[in-house]
């Protein structure tokens, strides 16, 4: 059929019977997408486990500022920059890449034709990002909000991603199949938006700039463009997929899921000014930005209920299937983060929670509890049926979890809670600007023990992924469960 | 969903409705601003900036700066940067129109820097290197000539430094600004906010009056040099006092980066009145009163504790 078809194949497994054609088809398509997938996912494990190192330093040297400070590489205002360009461009974008490409070619039932240029577009993309993260360590940031890499490195970028790119949307024009499921609209959304987001903001920004505030404006509309357009869409329509997949149910509602999808592409992408809450800018543009996140509330509500319905009755299976785990506290998150949203723009709340660490709280929600939680349930799916092995300790697996799912909680409560007393005493007159400063580094400290959690969580997952990628897993038709499963409730394909 | 026409014109309508409301149509609205100046094409601000001080916004931009520091002043209905002496009238569109980047800031881990040039300003001194900061003030320079000689300075420089005024050594007050950086002054600690106060702010946070003892600054000492005296003490060595000073016979001198930036610091200032932004109580016409700046006009609320 393609090339890519004499690539090991992994065996057939669970109810495979000889001649499932469906099977059999499914094995080719994941074999064709193995070597680019499984790239994407370990340069991004590769970043992944710089970005944490990088966020531990980042919280630490927070509260104890004298730490490696005299060389200007290592100064924290250069480490904060990169520990957020690596989780966004190296991890995250990657990842999601990965799991974007490899569920395009399992809904538009084809394989992937050439991998081998689609690895060239890896390497591209793993080049930009190790250009930027070297150009702000050297001092040449820009000073926007992810948009720190200098326009050589975003060329780079732009350039991998039109390889990456043009690949999936070759597999959706050689698609089979009538129906366009709903983690295809998300997709083809990310694919589609997030190119003209960066071209649009790198040309507006460095290419003809647009005069004095309106850069910030630019800025931050690409900041939340990019959390919700790119990040979002490929983290809800990967919610999609795998719930469905993994309880072995249809989506609960059609419906549901086009509302649902139409509003989010409609409101949240108009929430960009809401980190500007009464910034020198026109009041209707900020304005705008606040009904717009107040009002993406509609998707959520739906997004989640229809979650939610199709869960129904399945819950127990979160203690089996990792996939479903990780998937269902994402998509949990997502409601928290829309929430949290709402609340760091209302201009009431704002009052308290604008200029602290609450908005680095909404950047974690966002990234870390939404989208990469996702992202580390839809690996433990995928992994398993490119390298025909299945993940080999549950226990692994567990540690995974729990590290993770803590540490993003006690980060997110010590930062909102924390800049909650922050703002709170920075709007009092009375208390030294100071002050304010000395109330927040305490739940700066539990910051750095949460980032001790999630760096032993991430290395944990790093090891395990080795052991598959290396073929140390376990060869087995049984998927790993967290849990033994007993006699009823088998029915998943986990 | 049926059919791909319909997905992709609505993928391309809500971005493009998006892409178009927030930035193209505010593009057309305050995407060409001038600065404003009077009926006579006098008194103009904003002025563009000297080249030291657009060599500090890219130290500023270069070192994270912005990562803690804000340089916007919020209206004085949603929050109390003004209480805060921060700046006599809220920021707008207008300020910036010069700064790229333009660096409004997303957090305040530290003091906003909106008006960080003027509030010290009547500490400011015709030191060798004060050419890289004369340009920048020029709202100031320019609307209020008096600062320099007048008796303006000790007018609106004791409310000024509340908190480190007990701890100011005589031979530093207020009464003679020029001695303050022109001339080395190894006890005493320099004027807050003067040039040579954001020196040594910046070469050790963590050593100046009781207020910045608990600052969780970093130090940038990369942008500082420490070297032997040769001969004479340089003029602009930093003042050092206490486990932060050099050994004897050895200085600390900013690098050509450092005065760059500092020069930034000294050039932050939205003092001037906007008429688009109506004055705060507090804000005074530019040429009237010796209580021009912001923070000088009610001496009985210390800005700080």
């Amino acid at each position: 059929m393609t090339p890519a078809a004499d690539i090991p194949l992994k065996q057939p497994t669970v109810s495979a019977t000889a001649g499932d054609v469906e099977q059999y088809e499914r094995a080719l398509i994941d074999a064709s997408t193995r070597v680019p997938v499984l790239m994407f996912y370990a340069s991004a494990m590769a970043w992944l486990l710089i970005g944490t190192l990088l966020a531990g330093f980042v919280s630490f040297k927070l509260h104890s500022p004298d730490w490696l400070s005299n060389v200007s590489f290592l100064t924290w205002g250069r480490l904060r920059p990169v520990h957020m360009n690596v989780m966004v461009y190296g991890w995250a974008s990657m990842a999601g890449m990965g799991t974007a490409i490899w569920m395009m070619a399992r809904l538009c039932r084809t394989t992937l034709r050439h991998p081998l240029l689609l690895v060239a577009g890896i390497w591209f993309w793993n080049i930009g990002v190790f250009i930027g993260v070297v150009a702000i360590l050297m001092g040449y940031s820009t000073g926007y909000q992810w948009l720190e890499f200098p326009p050589y490195a975003a060329v780079v970028l732009v350039v991998a991603y039109a390889l990456i790119i043009s690949w999936a949307v070759l597999m959706f024009r050689f698609r089979r199949g009538e129906q366009i499921y709903i983690t295809q609209w998300y997709l083809l959304g990310a694919f589609l938006w997030f190119p003209w987001l960066y071209t649009a903001a790198q040309a507006m920004l460095f290419v003809v700039p647009v005069q004095g505030v309106l850069q910030a404006a630019v800025g931050w509309w690409y900041a939340n463009n990019l959390l919700f357009l790119w990040f979002g869409a490929i983290g809800l329509g990967t919610a999609y997929y795998m719930i469905p997949k993994v309880i072995g149910r249809p989506v609960y509602s059609y419906h549901l899921a086009t509302i649902g999808f139409w509003t989010y592409a409609l409101f949240s992408s108009w929430t960009g000014m809401q980190r500007l809450v009464d910034g020198p800018f026109p009041a209707w543009m900020i304005t705008a930005s606040i009904a717009a996140t107040i009002l993406t509330i509609i998707p959520v509500a739906t997004v989640g209920l229809n979650h939610h319905m199709t869960m129904q009755g399945y819950f127990p299976v979160m203690r089996y299937s990792p996939t479903l785990r990780f998937t269902v506290f994402g998509a949990m998150s997502y409601t928290v983060f829309s929430i949290v949203g709402v609340l760091i723009s209302l201009r009431s709340t704002a009052r308290y929670l604008h200029f602290t660490e609450a908005d680095v709280a909404y950047s974690h929600l966002g990234l870390y509890a939404f989208f990469t939680m996702t992202m580390f349930g839809s690996m433990y799916y995928i992994v398993p049926r490119l390298v025909g092995r299945e993940w080999r300790y549950a226990t692994l697996i567990k540690l995974h979890f729990w590290a993770s799912a803590y540490g993003i909680g006690l980060m997110s409560l010590m930062l909102l809670v924390g800049g909650f007393v922050q703002g709170a005493s920075q709007n009092d007159p009375s208390l030294s600007f100071i002050e304010s400063v000395q109330t927040v580094l305490p739940y700066v400290r539990g910051l750095s023990l949460a980032a001790l959690l999630l760096t032993a969580s991430h290395f944990i997952f790093a090891f395990h992924f080795g052991l598959m990628l290396f073929g140390l897993g376990r060869t087995s038709t049984v998927p790993t469960f967290l849990n033994p499963v007993e006699a009823e409730g088998t029915e998943t394909h986990l | 969903m049926k059919g791909l026409i319909p997905l992709f014109v609505g993928l391309f309508g809500t971005f493009t409705f998006s892409w178009v409301g927030l930035t193209v149509i505010p593009n057309l609205q305050i995407g060409a601003l001038n600065p404003q100046s009077d009926e006579e094409g006098t008194d103009i601000y904003p002025v563009p900036q000297s080249g030291m001080v657009e060599r500090g916004s890219r130290i500023y931009t270069a070192n994270g700066c912005i990562y803690c520091h804000s340089r916007q002043v919020r209206p004085d209905y949603a929050a109390s940067d003004i209480d805060r002496k921060w700046g006599a009238r809220r920021s707008a569109p207008r300020d910036y129109i010069f700064d790229r980047p333009v660096a409004l800031g997303k957090e305040r881990m530290g003091p906003d820097l909106a008006n960080v040039g003027k509030r010290g300003e009547t500490q400011e001194s015709p030191a060798p290197n004060a050419p890289a900061s004369s340009p920048a003030p020029s709202g100031g320079a320019a609307t209020s000539p008096a600062a320099g000689q007048s008796p303006a300075p000790s007018n609106a420089a004791p409310p000024k430094p509340p908190a480190g005024a007990a701890s100011l050594p005589p031979g530093n007050s207020p009464a003679q600004p020029a001695a303050a950086s022109a001339s080395p002054n190894p006890t005493g600690e320099p004027a807050l906010y003067s040039e040579a106060w954001h020196h040594r702010h910046l070469y050790a946070p963590r050593s100046m009056t009781p207020d910045t003892r608990d600052s969780n600054m970093p130090a940038y000492q990369f942008l500082y040099e420490k070297r032997r005296i040769n001969g004479e003490r340089s003029a602009d060595a930093v003042q050092l006092t206490g486990p932060d000073a050099p050994p004897s016979g050895w200085e600390v001198v900013p690098t050509y980066d450092a005065k760059c930036l500092v020069a930034y610091l000294m050039a932050q200032d939205q003092s001037h009145p906007l008429k688009e932004v109506k004055g705060a109580p507090g804000a005074a016409p530019p040429a009237g009163s010796p209580a021009t700046s912001p923070g000088g006009s009610p001496p009985p609320a210390p800005p700080k504790k």
